[in-house]
């Protein structure tokens, strides 16, 4: 194996040690918050996990987004690969993004889901659109009109992720607002609160990055595998 | 006490799903590439050739 093909691989390393060591320092070194402020004060700590989980699906659905586009308009096949990674990393990060939440809103709330609350179902929806392209994919024979059908949904699929980003915004209803880049000082953050959470979004986004490289590379070797078998076939 | 054992449920459940995840996605990809390298030494594919062919 060359050092080209081992890249993905040691980026994967790297995010998963840093994703280890996001966990270590937000459950022993970061401060609590105050008990006054939350009715479970311990699990506000899932916010270590949540935020660079949910920043993570953000730039695989951008990702998506890029690779549908490429493909849609440019036939480009960098382009299908992008979207195949895109959608795989999406619906990983989404399903990280929305059980850590569940399991605070559980101990937060008292309920798993709030099917009033913008930013929650706007996200969810975003999951079981990466969860149709996979699923969809794996089903459908390879072909122009299946990749297109695919991009389409990739396209205006991504509308989502500005709506989603503004709905604490605009319809604050159960999700907490922004605790970052709010644009007041409404969200502001304990310097070491901030540091974990930086590590936390590093690491999670050489990890995605790590996983949309092998993705990419897989589905390249699909397409050289079916031609391969074509010509293998042919031959006989 | 309760919330840490939701925190701990939750990151368990975390860890264990990105482990199993790379993993799999790992050895899916040495997998292919091994069953790649055997299809194209059979039929005299040169590797180079054979990504030109993909695009």
């Amino acid at each position: 194996m060359n050092m080209r093909q081992r890249v993905p691989e040691i980026f994967l390393g790297l995010g998963f040690v840093g994703i280890m060591s996001t966990l270590y320092l937000g459950m022993n070194w970061a401060p609590s918050v105050s008990i006054n402020a939350f009715e479970s004060p311990a699990a506000q700590r899932i916010f270590y996990w949540h935020v660079p989980a949910a920043w993570s699906a953000f730039i695989a659905f951008g990702v998506l987004f890029i690779g549908s586009a490429l493909w849609f308009f440019k036939r480009s096949p960098i382009g299908w690969r992008l979207h195949v990674a895109g959608a795989e990393a999406g619906l990983a990060c989404g399903l990280m993004t929305v059980w850590s939440g569940c399991v605070w809103g559980a101990a937060e709330w008292g309920t798993p889901w709030d099917w009033t609350d913008v930013r929650l179902n706007t996200f969810g929806l975003l999951t079981l659109l990466a969860l149709f392209l996979v699923l969809g994919r794996q089903s459908q024979p390879d072909g122009v009109e299946t990749r297109d059908t695919f991009s389409t949904f990739g396209l205006y699929g991504f509308v989502l992720v500005p709506l989603t980003y503004i709905a604490t915004r605009i319809w604050q209803i159960r999700h907490p607002g922004p605790v970052i880049a709010a644009g007041d000082d409404s969200g502001t953050l304990q310097s070491s609160m901030a540091l974990v959470l930086l590590i936390g979004a590093l690491s999670f986004t050489i990890f995605i990055i790590g996983h949309m490289m092998i993705s990419m590379r897989i589905t390249h070797l699909e397409q050289r595998l079916e031609q391969a078998q074509k010509a293998l076939d042919g031959g006989n | 006490m309760e919330g840490t054992n939701y925190l701990t449920v939750a990151y368990l459940g975390m860890i264990a799903a990105i482990a199993i995840w790379t993993w799999t996605v790992v050895v899916r990809s040495r997998r292919i590439e091994a069953r790649l390298e055997a299809v194209e030494a059979s039929i005299g594919i040169d590797p180079a050739q054979a990504d030109e062919l993909s695009k």
